[in-house]
């Protein structure tokens, strides 16, 4: 009797239970369908590459934006460096022509693609089509920094990221803003008290963890995967900027401060030499750029950025370093083409090198050569009246991008350890 | 047989529906042991996926729900925000149905206070004199406008009529005197306020005290009155205290089509009164406008800063025109406002447009310049493409080809350096003295109000030496000064392509409005079509300038300039009258005819090497200084200059300088 009973039970069970389990494989391939597949399951492999989630994800983003008119275009490394490799035979793609896919279904998590703000007219439908269209997005906004360097001035928020998920996979969408100085920012992802940490893999993002700046790209149209999308005219340089493109702010606040307690020198020869110093800057960034050599703000320049985001007046130089492994042997005839004669050379390439050279209305250009040791960085100084000479030595240092009069320069990452080194603990009243 | 034992607990209702239909089946099964065992394994597979599929689902389905909930939050966030701003007593305190308001009407003191809180307290002295009146939201009881009419003087009364007839049926409406308030109030008004069921109001006298509370086209909720028993003193103090049911919000609120744009219109109009049609409920006016494009727009690109301080009413006014007008791209409007107020804000906002606040610096003008500056510091940093911005007012009107005026006139400010800008305001263009909308001028002269400037001598030479806070200086002046100026010219229209409607304002008031900025010229024709526009690059305009002086008829100097029959009555013209102008820096003659011709006479404006341009009587009228202007050499030699004596010192206008 009993045995009949586990049989009755066991049957009954077996049958209850796959009843359930169609009921639930139903309802839950409906549910899919219904949120039109934002189901979170990471379950990688189970799809990707399958069907090809990504792909249809990227075509119906695409569809989006370029139905709104949004010019989106593409910054994803991995898709850029597979398009960089196969320049050629991407270029010449006519439209439709693509038998597989090889870009667009490589198993990711994300494709990343950035908008220039300034060219977004209709955010707000766009915002809502997208979700109308099956799209979860997330939205990232904060304070303009373009309106720090003022004094008191608070605006409306600008978006600095949107994630947008459909199926599985996410489309990150990174917001460039222009900025002075002819380059493009984008934000730092910040994710605030009340996001959903899950959404998507957030470390995963290639873009967002830090500020980034990035010359403005010139862009074009190309057919991958028969998909039509923009992405920049020489993938090469983008894909060579992002890892150095982070980008750190000046310290606006703290600048404000400082001349509180230190009234600003607005004396007529104070404002003509910040003017001359600026143009210096602006021709010494320029021939630089022009041999694609390196370089930072070095001494009181740097000083001069930290301390109070603009030039010393009285510092009667501008400075600027440069590691010795970007040393190019052209460097002084390029200056001189310029019009920036060479006024001193102290050291020479192999140890301790500095250039100075002469520029407009009394105001010189040092550029010092940073050495390299194994746990520390150096670079050699030589005071011109004596002849004596000094080796500076500062931590190890990385390079970040800043604004600065009007331009994108570079500064050390860790700016206060390398002033200090330079210059001491205290350098408020210098 | 322990593996599937819990299994009957999880789904233990569906099992037990089925029982009856399954045992029968059941039973015709064989007892073989291998398809028991068969069976008993491939059960407790099942149930052991059933398990996991059932749990993936109840952890899907509860962070989708999750997520549902916190997604649409850009805007759930927003509306939350503006809840809490609205009213933060009300929150957490439960539905409560009723408020309670006092009103106090004095002499020298009136004050409201709407659930124990005040909303408005005025006893300084000798202001804030007339009727007070504050619109409360009949379902939140938050303050929606605040206005004082100072009906002791002429037309506030109308005012307030055109602010009451605003208001959106249902609101509440709280009015009460402070000093004196009768002696202006015109029968219009005083029906106005006979309709709005008060008794005291139609009837109110010399310095009489009155609290008003009611809802408009609604009941009375307390009212009460004290007479003046003289001419020579005030009425006595009254304290109004009345409960103000509130209504439900649905009935407060009106119901448009869920839009983009009328999501915006609602959130606006839950918050401000007294915009009139745009909240009205059947018939709202738009907040968009599509004017048409402009072909080849030259100053679609160009940022265009909206300088503004408190007057959201002029604000809105303004950004209805600005936004009407042809070839308007809102998104390159950014609108400055001078201190935390929200109202402007919220106009922006209505607008879709980008606002930005700017905490005061120092005061009065100073003030000002030093608004102006961040704005304009912020204008390119903001765009930093751009190599000009378009500068505003927030009390002007905007022509609807100001674009287009802008977009065939700008290659001339990056082609000619001796231009100092470009202006859309012509400060002695009156409707009697102003006829070609296609006519462009150059003049030494600073106008402002609706101009362009360029970024580089933005950032090269006027942002570096702008004047300091401690320096109590108008921007407008110090940028006329020569060292700023440095001899360079501005182009301007015949016919303003702005209109300056504003009359409160730091150096404003309505006798000054009314004498100097009510009659100016405003062009209202669509596309025109400027003549010419390269002859007012430097030399061609000399070239053009020789050109009308030969052309031009000498007009009979033996007539007073001042009587009309100095021109004669014909059309199309051009003459040319002579006056005295001993050096660059005389302008006595000038001054005078300018005073006659009722144009701007408060200081020179509008001249060009000692020649003005103008019309009169439909003919173009030219006016050159002898012997200071270069021009005087097409004087002929029979002809005495005209010299008008300056009246004697205190008959000028008084303080005439600093109001400009």
């Amino acid at each position: 009797m009993s045995r009949i009973n586990k049989n009755v039970i066991l049957a009954l069970l077996t049958l209850t239970s796959s009843a359930f389990l169609l009921f639930q494989l139903y309802y839950y391939k409906h549910y899919l369908s219904a949120k039109n597949g934002a189901g979170l399951s990471k379950s990688k492999g189970s799809r990707i590459g399958f069907d090809g989630t990504q792909w249809r994800t990227v075509k119906k983003f695409i569809m989006l934006t370029s139905s709104q008119n949004v010019p989106v275009f593409l910054i994803d490394p991995l898709i850029l460096e597979l398009i960089n490799k196969n320049f050629e035979q991407v270029k010449n793609a006519s439209h439709g022509s693509a038998s597989e896919c090889k870009y667009f279904c490589v198993p990711r998590d994300f494709t990343a693609f950035a908008l220039q703000y300034h060219l977004w007219k209709n955010e707000e439908s766009w915002f809502r089509i997208a979700e109308n269209m099956g799209f979860q997005c997330l939205k990232f906004e904060s304070k303009d920094p373009r309106l720090d360097g003022i004094d008191s001035l608070s605006g409306t928020e600008i978006p600095l990221h949107y994630i947008c998920t459909l199926a599985s996979h996410a489309v990150h969408l990174v917001v460039f803003h222009e900025r002075s100085g002819n380059y493009l920012w984008h934000g730092h992802l910040r994710l605030k008290g009340h996001i959903d940490r899950k959404f998507v893999p957030f470390r995963k993002l290639q873009f967002g963890r830090y500020p980034g700046a990035f010359d403005r790209p010139e862009l074009q149209q190309v057919t991958i995967d028969g998909l039509e999308v923009l992405i920049p005219k020489d993938p090469m340089h983008f894909l060579e900027e992002i890892p150095h493109s982070r980008f750190i702010e000046c310290r606006y606040k703290e600048a404000r401060a400082f001349f509180q307690q230190y009234l600003d020198d607005n004396t007529v020869e104070a404002m003509a030499f910040r003017k001359s110093a600026k143009e210096l800057m602006q021709l010494a960034a320029k021939t630089l750029k022009k041999l694609g050599v390196r370089f930072w703000l070095s001494s009181g320049t740097c000083l001069g950025w930290y301390r109070q985001c603009g030039i010393i007046p009285y510092s009667k130089d501008v400075d600027l370093g440069i590691f010795i492994q970007d040393y190019k042997s052209d460097i002084i005839s390029a200056f001189q083409d310029a019009g920036l004669p060479l006024k001193h050379k102290f050291g020479k390439v192999e140890d301790s090198l500095e250039l100075s050279f002469q520029g407009k209305d009394d105001v010189k250009l040092d550029i010092f050569f940073f050495y390299e040791e194994t746990d520390y960085m150096w670079n050699g100084g030589t005071q011109a009246k004596t002849g004596k000479k000094f080796k500076y030595l500062f931590p190890k240092f990385t390079l970040c991008w800043t604004e600065f009069v009007d331009m994108k320069v570079r500064v050390p990452c860790e700016t206060i350890e390398y002033i200090e080194a330079n210059y001491g603990k205290n350098q408020q009243g210098m | 047989m322990d593996d599937w034992k819990p299994s009957p607990l999880i789904k233990p209702f569906g099992a037990r529906k089925k029982r009856s239909w399954y045992l029968t089946w059941k039973y015709k099964l064989t007892n073989q042991r291998a398809l028991r065992r068969f069976c008993q394994t491939g059960a407790v597979l099942f149930l052991l996926v059933t398990v996991i599929v059932n749990i993936k689902l109840i952890l899907d389905t509860r962070r989708a729900i999750s997520e549902a909930n916190e997604d649409p939050e850009p805007e759930k966030d927003y509306d939350e925000a503006l809840g809490r701003v609205e009213s933060p007593r009300r929150r957490g305190s439960g539905p409560r149905r009723v408020l309670d308001v006092e009103v106090y009407s004095s002499r020298s003191k009136v004050y409201v206070a709407v659930d124990g809180t005040t909303v408005l307290e005025d006893e300084a002295r000798e202001q804030g004199r007339g009727i007070h009146v504050i619109v409360l939201n009949q379902a939140t009881g938050h303050v929606m406008a605040k206005r004082v009419f100072d009906t002791y003087s002429p037309h506030e009364d109308e005012a307030m009529v055109l602010f009451l007839n605003m208001v959106a049926p249902g609101r509440v409406l709280i009015c009460t005197v402070k000093d004196e308030g009768s002696f202006h109030l015109k029968d219009t008004a005083k029906a106005l306020l006979r309709s709005l069921g008060s008794q005291a109001g139609p009837a109110l006298g010399w310095r009489d005290t009155w609290a008003f509370v009611g809802r408009k086209g609604g009941p009375v909720l307390g009212e009460k009155h004290s007479k003046s028993p003289a001419l020579s003193s005030w009425g006595d103090p009254v304290l109004l205290k009345t409960d103000v049911p509130l209504s439900s919000a649905e009935e407060a609120e009106c119901h448009w089509a869920d839009t983009e744009l009328n999501r915006r219109r609602h959130r606006f109009c839950s918050k401000v009164e007294g915009y009139g049609s745009v909240c009205s409920c059947k018939d709202p006016t738009p907040i968009e406008f599509s004017p048409d494009p402009l072909p080849d727009n030259k100053v679609f690109n160009v940022p265009v800063a909206v300088i503004a301080g408190n007057r959201p009413n002029y604000l809105y006014r303004m950004l209805r025109s600005l936004l009407s007008a042809q070839g308007v791209s809102p998104q390159m409007i950014t609108v400055f406002i001078d201190g935390y107020y929200e109202e402007p804000m919220d106009v922006v906002a209505l607008f879709g447009l980008r606002g930005i606040q700017h905490t005061p610096i120092s005061i009065k003008n100073a003030r000002v310049s030093q608004h102006y500056k961040a704005s304009l510091t912020a204008t390119f940093n903001l765009f930093p493409e751009a190599k000009f911005a378009v500068v505003l007012e927030e009390d002007l009107d905007i022509a609807v080809d100001f674009f287009s005026f802008l977009s065939q006139s700008i290659h001339l400010l990056e082609e000619d350096d001796s231009l100092y800008c470009i202006s859309a305001w012509n400060d002695q263009g009156y409707e009697h003295t102003a006829e070609d909308p296609a006519l462009l001028y150059r003049v030494e002269t600073m106008p402002g109000l609706g101009w362009v400037l360029r970024k580089s001598l933005y950032k090269e030479e006027l942002e570096p030496k702008w004047p300091t806070p401690e320096k109590l200086w108008d921007w407008d002046m110090w940028m006329r000064m020569p060292e700023q100026r440095r001899g360079r010219e501005c182009i301007i229209p015949d016919i303003s392509r702005s209109y300056h409607f504003g009359i409160v304002g730091l150096n404003m008031n309505g006798y000054f409005h009314e004498a100097y900025f009510k009659k100016h010229k405003f062009n209202t024709v669509p596309g025109v079509q400027l003549r010419n526009v390269d002859s007012l690059k430097k030399e061609a305009y000399e070239v053009e300038v020789h050109r009308l002086l030969s052309e031009a008829e000498v007009l009979d100097h033996s007539k007073n300039p001042c009587e009309d029959s100095f021109l004669p009555d014909t059309e199309g013209h051009t003459y040319v009258a002579f006056i005295r102008m001993e050096k660059d820096d005389d302008f006595t003659t000038w001054t005078q005819l300018a005073k006659c011709l009722h144009i701007w006479d408060l200081d020179v404006r509008g001249n060009h090497r000692g020649l003005w341009r103008l019309f009169r009587k439909r003919n173009h009228f030219l006016v050159v200084g002898v012997p200071a202007s270069p021009y005087s050499m097409k004087k002929p030699p029979s002809i005495t200059p005209v010299f008008l004596e300056p009246p004697p010192k205190e008959e000028g206008a008084p303080g005439a300088a600093e109001q400009t």
